[in-house]
């Protein structure tokens, strides 16, 4: 896939490799606009945890480039770490702190912290004040997780599984929260999540990451709009362009067939109705089509 | 870094109450026994082990990869862990004179200050000791560090003993060169403790940050 870098790009990650003894990042390239949701998908341990620690320089990487704000991964000066909140898969803070501990910490640790903005989502997200973070349950761990990054004038979210282990009620609050946040053009969201009904909702883009190397990065409504599916008997499927199938889908009752050039499979296969297709269904027909391959 | 100092500094405001306890016990046995030697030094210790539980409560957060995240660097991470570790060698150190010196008025000592020197050499053997200790805790974790902690305890011990049983038994014999070094060295001690620290602690310094650079997370 032609990857076009522009100097609008809050992260442009190229030819990244990371090999450890049973799994390889492989020269995975994709770039993530500024003023847009990326949604970064995959099944676990597909890779989405080791990019994201590239992207932020928590590991050495054993070839490509990766550039954040426009600045070498592992090299952000701190005046630009400032602007990325990060929330981890974990809560990463110590079980014996409390709010008042943690706002008393971050204030002296970010330099533009917004104790006011960060009391404002503890009393939006009904976080308890007057308990240690290890009576949180996990919900509230990761609520806590996303107030500390929407509280020090972030202009770039990375966001590791962040809405997992929250309620679907309190999980659309956040995707609410996040799609406020993305009103600003400077502002940018990496979330990487397997939870794909959030990134349908939200994302502007879509990264599709498969046994460590990249099947697409799109905009996600170029992907639903070109993909879809048709029905047929088995033996029809066979007699499709290969070129047009991205998945086969059979049971005892015909073929499912994903499609990818809609507009053209239509004018030169008129006899069949085109479905409208999910970033869920094109991900699942894709990783089986690879693994059939 | 400051941010990170007092993150350690407020994890370890739960152990307020114990050290009231140990200050309210030693107190009172300095004062009923008339004798302030055995507590002296004792609270430089006690604070200087607060360091390794810093290190603890890091590792079981996780706390390195999240602070990564934020305008830390790798180098601040290694600094702010050594700042604390003097920090509280120092306030151990003032928290034990003073303590010295309070048992010393109250009991009517004839020297107000004894045992005031002890408390401070006890302060440069943690910091040569923690000197050695804390690039291993950076290479290892702490838990793993903790045999190391170990061996670092034990082996001056061993290899003191040794000596002096080799010398006292005649197996080994003194240099003259040596016994002088010794008399000259021990005029200028003060001196020569700073100067060995401060080599120390740079070289600790230096090797720390090497390893937390190439660490990952």
């Amino acid at each position: 896939m032609a990857e076009v870098f522009s100097g609008k790009d809050a992260i442009v990650v190229q030819d990244l490799t990371k090999r450890y003894d049973n799994f390889t990042l492989n020269k995975i390239s994709f770039h993530v606009p500024m003023g847009t949701i990326m949604g970064f998908v995959g099944e676990n341990g597909a890779g989405k945890t080791t990019t994201i620690k590239a992207i932020l320089g928590l590991i050495h990487t054993d070839g490509g480039k990766i550039s954040v704000l426009g600045s070498d991964s592992r090299d952000v000066p701190k005046e630009k770490k400032a602007w990325i909140g990060v929330v981890l898969d974990g809560s990463n803070l110590h079980e014996n702190l409390n709010l008042r501990d943690i706002n008393f910490i971050m204030k002296r640790i970010y330099p533009s912290w917004e104790e006011a903005t960060f009391f404002a989502y503890v009393k939006k997200f009904n976080l308890p004040d007057n308990k240690n973070i290890k009576e949180f349950s996990r919900g509230m761990k990761m609520k806590l997780s996303i107030a500390i990054a929407l509280s020090h004038g972030a202009k770039l979210l990375i966001l590791d599984e962040a809405t997992s282990g929250l309620d679907p009620m309190v999980r659309d609050e956040i995707l609410d929260i996040f799609l406020e946040f993305i009103q600003d053009e400077e502002h940018t969201i990496l979330l990487s999540s397997h939870i794909i009904s959030d990134i349908e909702k939200i994302a502007d883009y879509v990264t599709f990451i498969h046994k460590g190397s990249i099947v697409f990065s799109e905009n996600k409504d170029d992907l639903i709009y070109q993909h879809g599916v048709i029905h047929c008997r088995k033996e029809e499927a066979r007699q499709i362009d290969p070129s047009y199938i991205v998945g086969i889908r059979e049971n005892s009752y015909g073929a499912e067939v994903l499609i990818q050039n809609k507009d053209a499979f239509q004018r030169r296969y008129r006899q069949y109705q085109i479905e409208r297709t999910s970033i869920e269904e094109i991900m699942l027909f894709v990783s089986r089509g690879k693994e059939r391959m | 870094m400051y941010g990170l100092i007092w993150k350690d500094i407020i994890n370890l405001k739960r152990y307020i109450k114990i050290f009231a306890v140990f200050f309210l016990v030693y107190g009172f046995m300095a004062f009923a026994q008339k004798d302030i030697s055995f507590i002296t030094g004792i609270f430089t210790l006690m604070f200087a082990i607060l360091t390794m539980s810093t290190y603890s409560y890091d590792e079981m957060s996780q706390w390195d990869v999240y602070a990564l995240t934020m305008p830390i660097t790798r180098k601040d991470i290694v600094r702010g862990k050594y700042m604390l570790m003097l920090l509280l060698v120092l306030f151990g150190s003032i928290f034990s004179a003073v303590f010295a010196i309070l048992i010393n008025a109250v009991i009517g000592s004839e020297n107000i200050f004894a045992g005031i020197g002890a408390s401070f050499i006890g302060a440069a053997v943690v910091i040569l000791f923690y000197s050695i200790l804390l690039p291993f805790i950076t290479k290892l974790g702490i838990e793993k560090a903790r045999i190391i902690l170990f061996v670092v305890c034990m082996v001056p011990f061993v290899i003191v003993i040794f000596i002096k049983k080799a010398v006292n038994t005649g197996v080994v014999r003194v240099p003259d060169q040596m016994l002088q070094f010794c008399e000259t060295a021990h005029q200028y001690q003060y001196l020569l403790m700073l100067v060995v620290l401060v080599v120390c602690l740079s070289i600790s310094y230096f090797i720390s940050l090497q390893i937390y650079h190439k660490k990952e997370f």
